[in-house]
């Protein structure tokens, strides 16, 4: 009915934008949004311009501490290990396993996952029922147990480290957004689509998909964070990457002989991994409120 | 109520019934790739039905290190982990469930920011490392308080109910109190490393639920009542938002024995998770399926147990109960 | 006499764009016991006059007024403890959709039990006393009963034990009207009371509500977006539009002698069966729609829509009160 329309400046923000405008008046979470592009960027290219190569071992200068502490080395930042080899080298190669690792799974779980569980609550019947029955199987049995059984299987590697984590979290993100959907599904413009005749994939797509940003931002901020700390702990226990791969969770492992000789060793990867994660959660909480205040 | 009590024990069945399909997949793939017995030459189907004969026999098979029923030491084990995640459970929620309320109350608020960057911590950090590093601070860990097992050695409790928490108080006559005290200091530094990422979880509930009742339509009546806001809070808010967290936590319970797990192994607690760790480092692959259905099993029977308390605590749940969903 | 006395009303909310002003210099005068409708199109801000007056704002509103008086206590000066002693004895009020306005976890005979007034001492002790001479029904049971009674429920003790969720809307909204007259409060807001509910019962809430106001002689002040429907059985009426009060002024010269546009739009869209319309013929409307609350125009917010607009309408009208009949029209209609 635009047949009386008296306002020709009906423009509005395309919603994305509207959001994207919020989330930059949140100074934190745009810092926190910065640090994650620097942090993933620098573990990717930090082969070419880091001085010491992770591997290098050098007699001369073992088990130094970081540089401002007594006895340090400016030549290495973060001190060095039993064989010489600088902290700070192995620690960036450590995050571009175990972060590489994380974001790899976070993708392919997501995909996976939604597409699943799209799947379950678009479809009725037996299938949705089998799959159910097998879910809640599946999501009774922990992460690691899973993690385990499916390492032990495999054999132990980063490659099958990886697998192992991601089908263990594949259940948990599948109910989780088979969840979300569900409850997207009950709503009244999902019906008024379908009386359109949308097709399912239609109705996915612009039915569903827009109106869950929020809480699939927080299912992903999650996955990511169980799969990071996942791959060190896998590590951490001598199931995940095998020397000389380093990991962030097999450093820790490593040094732990060295742990009252030289406890920095011990300190930083897991400070890393806590920096990592307090970033994207941050990150992910500010993405989240701006969706939230947009939506609104 | 009974029909829903049968409906539940239903799908409890079939759930089991998958589970066990899954265990016999690992005891299969176990046994073939790492060959230690004969073979079995019938086909899958009738190997299942015999496998599935023995567990309900309670023959969850013998570990092939020491030849022992792995059902009976798996429980003991267990149970100890049980030990440690309630004891990590209870503390943490008299620490957060007052915080997420708090935060969820005074949203937006500095308090708030301030609780919610304790919760972000907590998750972010790994448990594993917080364990190595509260054994490393030589003032918590070597001096006060013992970080290696679950009991001194000197102490020789004979197993009844496999919680060392009881067991320890059944043996007063012999050793006083000074056993269980010495369970007690063994249990502090694990149940607070595991707690940094109770608390986090149970905070971000808490809040999260009390915001929501907090901005719902009868908070308004109440305060058109003329009420002030600690009888809302008191009256109307707790009780509408403190069942709803209750099954989230539900849900949470296989990552929180995940980590416990973790934990334990750290800590060098005699916990099912030390246990799989020991067995799978030594070759015993067995333990794998046995272990899995000792925790799953546990987790399908807390599921249910946490549904029936919903039902008797909360009246919508209840009210959903004659309608078939 | 003036029961509540508002003047130039205006609110402002901080959004992320900044502060919008939602209420814009809007001014209600209430008569002591009579039936007063405040009617609006949905999203016109009735609902947040209603919250102000009561004060349940939140804390990013910007609340202010030249005048807020009900009765003799001004509102906009209370404290915290002073206006909860206000509500609910002196004010109360009912809400749209009243089930989600009933707590889903407590019974409905604890929730009508938490309004009436604090049992004293005394009181206590009768109880106790009358229950050892096992005398089964106690005062404030009866007092429940007689309050359901009043509002028209028959089977109390039913309605009493079970939950929000069980009770169909209307008995809800019943129930919320018991607790809102529990304390005999002067003035009842009530707030789009009958939305989402059939028509007999629409029509038995508004009956109640006129007999509520004819035996106690209680103010009503209703909210609705229902010309038609609250025009039946309101005294004086007031128009908003766009969070400004357009006109306001007794039912016949509302009716009979619209001043403002609006009204005489809103007057309009009223189907009466007795004009014939021409067969396809495309019923009334003014042109345009609602703006939303981040591009409202300046100076009178119809503007832009109305068939009488000129150049001055940029500018904010001011209030013209004639006869109690009050206005805010640069360009009126029939002012002779």
């Amino acid at each position: 009915m635009l047949i009386n329309n008296g306002f020709n400046e009906d423009k509005i923000q395309s919603p994305l934008r509207y959001i994207w405008s919020i989330f930059k008046g949140k100074s934190i979470a745009v810092v926190a949004m910065w640090l994650m592009i620097i942090l993933i960027t620098t573990s990717i290219l930090s082969p070419w311009f880091m001085p010491h190569s992770p591997l290098t071992q050098d007699p001369e200068s073992m088990l130094l501490p970081p540089y401002w502490a007594k006895g340090g080395n400016i030549n290495h930042i973060l001190g060095t290990d039993d064989l010489g080899r600088d902290t700070l080298s192995r620690l960036f190669q450590g995050l571009q396993f175990t972060l590489g690792g994380a974001l790899t799974i976070t993708f392919f779980v997501a995909f996976l996952g939604m597409v699943i569980g799209a799947g379950a609550a678009l479809t009725k019947g037996v299938k949705a029922s089998v799959l159910h029955h097998l879910l809640d199987a599946l999501l009774a049995i922990p992460s690691l147990l899973s993690a385990l059984i499916l390492i032990t299987i495999f054999g132990p590697s980063y490659t099958n480290c990886l697998i192992a984590i991601g089908l263990s979290l594949l259940p948990q993100f599948i109910r989780a957004s088979y969840i979300v959907i569900e409850q997207e599904l009950s709503k009244q413009y999902i019906v008024a689509l379908q009386l359109d005749g949308a097709t399912k994939t239609r109705l996915f797509r612009y039915g569903i998909l827009p109106n869950i940003l929020e809480p699939t931002i927080t299912i992903l901020n999650r996955l990511f964070t169980m799969s990071i700390i996942e791959i060190a702990t896998l590590g951490f226990l001598g199931f995940g990457a095998q020397l000389p791969q380093t990991e962030l969770g097999s450093l820790i492992a490593n040094s732990m002989e060295l742990i009252y000789l030289s406890p920095w060793l011990v300190t930083f990867p897991g400070l890393a991994i806590f920096l990592v994660i307090v970033i994207v959660n941050i990150f992910a909480e500010g993405l989240r409120h701006a969706v939230i205040e947009g939506e609104e | 109520m009974l029909s829903f009590l049968i409906r539940r024990l239903n799908l409890l069945l079939i759930t089991a019934l998958i589970l066990t399909i899954i265990a016999f997949m690992i005891d299969r793939t176990v046994t073939i790739s790492h060959a230690t017995t004969t073979l079995d030459q019938r086909n899958y189907i009738a190997q299942y039905f015999s496998y599935l004969w023995q567990i309900i026999n309670g023959n969850f098979g013998y570990s092939s290190i020491d030849q022992q029923g792995l059902l009976k030491r798996g429980l003991v084990f267990f149970a100890s982990t049980l030990e440690l995640c309630f004891v990590a459970l209870l503390f943490s929620s008299l620490m957060a469930i007052p915080l997420g309320l708090l935060a969820g109350l005074f949203r937006n608020t500095k308090l708030d920011y301030m609780i919610m960057t304790i919760a972000i911590i907590g998750l972010a950090l790994p448990v594993f490392w917080v364990g190595v590093m509260a054994i490393l601070l030589p003032s918590i860990g070597g001096d006060i308080l013992p970080v290696d097992g679950n009991l001194s050695l000197v102490y020789d409790i004979p197993v009844v109910t496999g919680f060392l928490l009881i067991d320890t108080l059944l043996v007063t006559e012999q050793y006083g109190f000074f056993a269980f005290i010495d369970r007690v200091a063994h249990l502090i530094l694990p149940a607070l490393v595991l707690s940094f990422f109770l608390i986090a979880e149970i905070v971000r509930l808490t809040r999260h639920s009390m915001t929501m009742v907090m901005r719902s339509n009868y908070i308004q009546t109440a305060y058109a009542k003329g009420f002030s806001r600690t009888k809302i809070v008191f009256t109307h808010a707790l009780k509408n938002a403190l069942p709803p967290i209750i099954p989230q936590l539900r849900l949470q319970l296989s990552t929180i024995l995940s980590f416990a797990m973790t934990v334990e192994i750290v800590f060098n607690l005699n916990g099912i998770g030390k246990w799989l760790f020991i067995s799978l480092k030594s070759g015993d692959y067995l333990v794998l399926p046995a272990g899995m259905l000792i925790i799953t099993g546990f987790i399908l029977i807390f599921s249910i147990a946490t549904e029936i308390v919903m039902v008797l605590i909360s009246p919508l749940r209840r009210g959903s109960l004659y309608v078939d969903k | 006499m003036a029961l509540l006395d508002i003047r130039n009303l205006s609110i402002d909310i901080e959004t992320a764009q900044g502060k919008i002003r939602v209420i814009d210099k809007a001014s209600l005068n209430i008569v002591d016991g009579s039936i007063h409708g405040l009617i609006g199109e949905s999203g016109s801000g009735k609902t947040l006059i209603a919250k102000a007056i009561l004060g349940l704002h939140n804390s990013n509103w910007t609340v202010t007024a030249d005048r807020m008086f009900l009765g003799k206590t001004d509102l906009s000066k209370l404290s915290q403890k002073e206006r909860r002693q206000i509500l609910g004895t002196e004010i109360s009020m009912i809400f749209q959709e009243p089930s989600s306005y009933l707590d889903p976890s407590q019974k409905i005979h604890t929730q009508i039990e938490s309004v009436l007034p604090k049992k004293t001492m005394q009181q206590r002790f009768r109880r106790i006393l009358s229950k050892i001479k096992r005398a089964h029904i106690s005062s404030r049971r009866l007092q429940i009963k007689e309050l359901l009674h009043k509002v028209g429920i028959q089977n109390d003790v039913a309605v009493l034990n079970c939950y929000p969720h069980q009770l169909s809307e209307g008995v809800c909204q019943k129930v919320m009207i018991a607790m809102a007259i529990a304390n005999n409060p002067r003035l009842i807001i009530a707030d789009e009371p009958t939305t989402s509910m059939e028509a007999v019962t629409q029509s038995q809430i508004f009956r109640l509500l006129y007999k509520l106001n004819q035996l106690n002689n209680t103010t009503l002040l209703i909210l609705s977006n229902n010309f038609a429907n609250t025009s039946g059985i309101s005294d004086y009426m007031t128009l908003v539009y766009c969070g400004q009060t357009v006109e306001s002024g007794s039912y016949k010269q509302i009716m009979g002698s619209a001043m403002h546009p609006y009204t005489q739009a809103m007057l309009k869209t009223m189907i009466n069966n007795e004009e014939i319309y021409e067969h396809k013929a495309q019923l009334y409307t003014l042109p345009g729609n609602i703006p939303s609350s981040n591009q409202l125009p300046i100076g009178c917010r119809l503007g832009p829509r109305c068939p009488r607009a000129q150049r001055i309408c940029v500018k904010n009208p001011t209030l013209t009160i004639k006869k109690g009949h009050s206005f805010r029209c640069h360009y009126p209609i029939k002012l002779s």
